[in-house]
């Protein structure tokens, strides 16, 4: 349904509904604004937009326009001035803008909004990137007939948390920053109290400003009285140099700026792009930053001589690599050399690492999977992934979300946003965990399972949905092998036995069930909590996981939510390039593309424990906590940072930071995006790219790769999933008229290039492609009994290697601690703070308890990844849960 | 042709009177430096950074001036002033305060754009260096000290100036 009206003379068609400041827009009129904001609810609190508006008086008898003597429609004008971000278009209707009354509307609203604004441009970090600023130049009186002494004073330098000030004075009441909180955020820890000239913004939480995306509000608030305590009088807005590049924390792939002054980052700024991160980040993201300009860098390659590391030169130590690789290689086989990289690198350097083992050296032996990502083996989403064009910022009413076994606000904090945003628009949202999460508050269904029968779940539900036969989609029948067996597989698991297993009431699977089956599109979102419950040692962990990866590919499959936009399975996996480390083939037995290999190689856990004499790794840190296999003979490392691993290293090779470089990394729902270089790089590290690059020409291969972007040229030949795509259709702009306006998204950020990503498509994408219901048999469920379990949840603020050096998320960095219920602490006799035990497989901890009412009865929790590693210590590589005995002390 | 001969020799002869008129008249040269003309107030040669009377810097910080400066040659770092270390009124002030008279072309604009006043083109043009970096001068070359009211602009003159503009000896 479309509304055509008239807005300064111009005739504009939009979709019903829309505000006249969105249609206006459309026709390239701008209305100016300060309380709007499009992903906020309008409140009509300034009074910047007012418009003249008319409608066309309609003759009530006959419901058409009445015409006047020239044959024209009657204009029935509003009395007064209206609001136009409130106001929705209507047909017919006539908007003026450009009128006196309305200019002078405009510099009456800004005369007043300046009675007590400080003007303190010169030292405000918002000044030249302010709206207030722009628009009084623009619309407002040059003087102000107000007393300059009656001005009202406030808090100028009010501190609201440690990563935002609040200048009260500068305030003008717009709300945009406690409507952030309360409507897209969900953390309503922002508001204003009291009222008229001392209405001003609290926060009530405890620790103040308590939220994952305050630094967001600094970006919309439209004057300067949100500023980040990190950006905060570090330059002038103009002085910034803006690269476009990506946040390289977790697997969201949030687009960025780099804001860059004489080589350092003055600030990171969200890049608008829809699709991904609309137009916000989170605060890991934005302050996570300072790894980058660290002193700790490594700066210089270093060999061990007589077991000291010392200086070499870059072509020493690449000798050195080659003499000593090719010695290895001559006494004991290709084979005895193996690989494993990070998968925070880019697709471009894991494509060169796994080809390098694979076609230079001759061997499988490559991985990725160490720390949290060994938990995951995803080859699901490769099958059965959302389909491309899912776009979570629009959703609503009839998609349904299944969240299973993620903390998304912890694990993918802006992902968390986007589906928390749908359910706000209506989409059904079934959370499903071991403990409850942040987002159950915004869920219609959330289901707590035992930990470790999260996939009984699961088998309870498609048992449901085959019961009531919602299988939806016709066309399944025809795409899917193996819906007998399922149905006879799935026969056994009717909610009343899964119930008992998993401790979630029979009722409550039907309904979330039958929600689920019952919408027309489908999401699932699977994280590493439902994953990696094995029995202790036996297996890997991400053979653990694979229940539950086929349980959700099933539901997917057979509700028929595949290879369509907002459609399919998304894996909450954990690092910022986890996507492409899987589809580049960073694994023994599969090589790019997801083509099997014949003949697969030892992987992370086998090559750790000894099956090679010499180890490549580059950007991870496995054997943090683990000490060398007595077989390894040569170690090689690639990083930015002397870690564990490092440091038992033979050869350390410093390699450039995500800032320092260009590449593309693969998000979560498969987008390839593009990162620019923005900083010099430290000393004489190199990308990690170049530096196996040389290693392969001094091994005799002749790669000829000049830039980045030539080896993703060679993937988008090389690997199907990849065609199509090249380093300048991923760098090219996006239309300005998708953009926002600067008085809306305040911030220069947009000389930086708002760009687009490629998807690559899911397989059931491809219409012929026929999909296996396989079935594999759920894991026992965990045994009852004495003990507890341990559960290592993933947090943001933790304490890796890159967030431990931001300062200035200070006291959020969460400290090795054990979480549990306050039964279990009042059972044990311990208080918060006190000391506890936790023993496991013949290891014993002792951390301060946290009494935290989120954690069930009998679970402990020790987050992953904190200093010192406690957790991983307890459970082994890559395992999320293990049965414990706690005791005090 | 004898005509030519003729005015040719009178104007010879007039060039050598005024050769011989201006031989008697006293020189024009200045004896720099010994001797010394002084400038006009409006002069502008390097810079100065003031100060409020209570010795606070009145410098924000704010790059307004090296934001106007047409060859930007001047280099402005901030940071926010504490109760410990209170270097000018208000939240910020200038941790670095550079300016690179090499580029600079004394044209006033940097002064023109402060807001506080703080920058001013003074009177103290012997700007030769020995290397270039010296040209580079700092925040602590360009602020004027702390008590006194006056500026020194020679090496044996002092020169008051209760006001800005305005010389008095
Ligand atoms: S702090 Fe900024 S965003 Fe919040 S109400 Fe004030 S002006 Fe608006
Ligand atoms: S959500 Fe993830 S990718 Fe986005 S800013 Fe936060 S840590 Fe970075
Ligand atoms: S006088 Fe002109 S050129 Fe020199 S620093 Fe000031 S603005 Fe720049
Ligand atoms: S001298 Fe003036 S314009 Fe320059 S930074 Fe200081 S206050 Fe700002
Ligand atoms: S009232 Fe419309 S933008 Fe504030």
């Amino acid at each position: 349904m479309t509304v055509t009206l008239t807005i300064d003379g111009r005739q504009a068609t939009v979709p019903k509904g829309t505000l006249i400041v969105e249609a206006a827009k459309q026709v390239g009129i701008e209305i100016p604004v300060f309380c709007y904001h499009p992903k906020l609810e309008p409140v009509g609190m300034c009074r910047m937009c007012l418009v003249t508006v008319g409608t066309p008086l309609v003759n009530r008898a006959t419901g058409q326009s009445q015409l006047d003597a020239d044959g024209l429609p009657i204009i029935r004008w509003f009395p007064k001035p209206q609001t136009a971000c409130t106001m929705s278009v209507s047909e017919g209707m006539v908007v003026i803008t450009d009128s006196q009354e309305v200019a002078a509307d405009r510099k009456a609203i800004l005369e007043f909004l300046l009675t007590s604004h400080p003007l303190d441009c010169p030292v405000c970090d918002k000044g030249g990137e302010c709206p207030l600023q722009d628009l009084t130049y623009r619309h407002g009186p040059g003087v102000s007939r107000f007393d300059y002494d009656s001005k009202h004073h406030s808090a100028k330098r009010y501190p609201l948390g440690d990563l935002i000030v609040l200048d009260r004075e500068r305030c003008i009441l717009c709300a945009r920053c406690t409507r952030f909180q309360s409507e897209i955020a969900q953390d309503p820890v922002l508001a204003i109290e009291n009222r008229g000239r001392d209405a001003r913004i609290v926060s009530y939480s405890n620790p103040v400003f308590d939220s994952h995306y305050s630094g967001n509000t600094t970006d919309i608030c439209p004057v300067g009285a949100l500023t980040s305590r990190d950006f905060r009088f570090h330059a002038r807005a103009w002085e910034l140099t803006n690269i476009p590049s990506l946040c390289n924390h977790c697997g969201v792939g949030c687009n960025t700026v780099l804001s860059t002054r004489r080589g350092q980052i003055a600030r990171i700024m969200p890049r608008q792009n829809e699709t991904v991160n609309e137009v916000w980040i989170c605060d890991k993201g934005r302050f996570g930053h300072h790894f980058n300009s660290s002193p700790y860098r490594l700066t210089m390659p270093l060999i061990r001589r007589d077991g000291e590391l010392v200086e070499a030169s870059w072509d020493d130590a690449l000798q050195h690599v080659a003499s000593r690789l090719t010695s290895i290689i001559e006494a004991h086989g290709s084979d005895s050399i193996g690989g494993i990289a990070g998968a925070c690198l880019p697709n471009e350097d894991l494509y060169l690492f796994q080809k390098f083992l694979r076609e230079v050296i001759g061997t499988h032996n490559v991985d990725h999977r160490v720390g949290l990502s060994a938990t995951f083996e995803d080859d699901t989403v490769y099958a059965v992934g959302v389909g491309t064009g899912t776009d979570l910022g629009r959703v609503g009413r009839d998609t349904a979300f299944l969240v299973i076994g993620s903390d998304l606000d912890q694990e993918a904090p802006i992902l968390y946003l986007r589906v928390a945003g749908a359910a706000r628009h209506g989409a059904t949202l079934i959370t499903a965990g071991g403990r409850p999460t942040k987002l159950d508050k915004q869920s219609n269904h959330s289901l707590r399972y035992r930990y470790g029968t999260a996939t009984h779940l699961l088998l309870g539900m498609i048992h449901v949905i085959l019961e009531a036969n919602l299988t939806g989609n016709e066309t399944v029948p025809h795409r899917v092998n193996g819906l007998n067996e399922l149905r006879a597989n799935v026969a056994d698991w009717a909610p009343e036995r899964v119930a008992e297993i998993t401790g979630v009431p029979p009722d409550e699977i039907r309904a979330a069930a039958r929600a689920f089956g019952e919408a027309k599109n489908g999401i699932v979102l699977y994280g590493p909590e439902g994953l990696g419950w094995g029995n202790g040692t036996q297996g890997t962990s991400w053979e653990a996981g694979s229940p539950l990866r086929q349980a959700v590919a099933n539901l997917v499959t057979l509700t028929g939510f595949i290879g369509r936009p907002n459609n399919g399975v998304i894996a909450v996996l954990p690092h910022a390039n986890s996507r492409g480390a899987a589809d580049l083939g960073v694994v023994p037995d599969r090589l790019p593309g997801y083509v099997p290999a014949e003949r697969p190689g030892l992987n992370a856990q086998e090559m750790l424990g000894g099956g090679v004499r010499a180890l490549l790794v580059a950007g991870a840190d496995p054997l943090a906590g683990v000490t060398l296999a007595d077989e390894l003979e040569f170690l090689v490392v690639q990083e930015l940072f002397l870690t564990q691993t490092a440091q038992q290293a033979d050869v350390i090779l410093p390699a450039a930071a995500l800032a320092e470089r260009d590449g593309t990394f693969t998000n979560l729902e498969r987008w390839v995006q593009r990162f620019d270089p923005g900083l010099p790089v430290p000393g004489q590290a190199r990308p990690d790219w170049t530096i196996i690059r040389q290693l392969a020409v001094l091994l005799g291969a002749d790669w000829a790769y000049a830039t980045v972007g030539g080896v993703l040229a060679e993937m988008a030949q090389a690997i199907p999933l990849y065609r199509g795509m090249s380093y300048e259709q991923l760098s090219q702009p996006v239309s300005l008229s998708r953009r926002m306006s600067h008085y809306i998204y305040a911030g220069m950020s947009f000389q930086a290039e708002m760009r687009e990503g490629m998807q690559w498509p899911a397989l059931a994408e491809d219409g012929s492609a026929k999909l296996e219901l396989d079935w594999l048999d759920p894991p026992a469920p965990p045994a009852e009994g004495d003990g507890f379990t341990l559960v290592a949840p993933r947090v943001l603020y933790d304490g890796g290697t890159l967030l431990g050096q931001a300062e200035i998320l200070g006291t959020r960095l969460v400290q090795p601690h054990i979480a549990l219920s306050s039964a279990d602490a009042a059972a044990l006799g311990v208080l918060d703070g006190q000391g506890l035990q936790v023993s496991a497989n013949g290891q014993s901890i002792s951390l301060p308890a946290r009494v935290d009412g989120l954690v069930p009865q009998g679970v402990v929790a020790i987050p992953r990844n904190l200093k010192g590693a406690p957790a991983e210590s307890l459970l082994g590589e890559g395992r999320i849960f293990s049965r414990v005995k706690v005791v005090k002390g | 042709m004898l005509r030519e001969v003729w005015s040719g020799s009178i104007e010879i002869l007039r060039a050598m009177w005024i050769t011989l008129k201006h031989f008697f008249r006293p020189p024009v040269t200045n004896q720099y430096p010994d001797d010394r003309v002084p400038v006009y107030p409006r002069f502008r040669a390097r810079h100065v950074l003031k100060r409020y009377e209570n010795g606070l810097e009145r410098c924000i910080g704010c790059s307004l001036c090296a934001a106007a400066c047409p060859t930007d040659c001047i280099l402005v770092i901030a940071a926010e002033n504490t109760e410990e270390n209170r270097r000018s009124p208000g939240e910020r002030y200038a941790e670095v305060y550079e300016i690179n008279l090499l580029r600079c072309i004394f044209c006033g604009y940097c002064a023109e754009a402060c807001p506080t006043e703080a920058i001013v083109l003074e009177h103290d043009f012997e700007l030769s260096t020995h290397n270039r970096w010296d040209a580079i001068i700092t925040q602590e070359e360009l602020l004027e000290p702390h008590e006194p009211d006056y500026i020194l602009i020679r090496d044996d003159q002092v020169w008051v100036e209760p006001k800005w503009g305005h010389l008095t000896k």
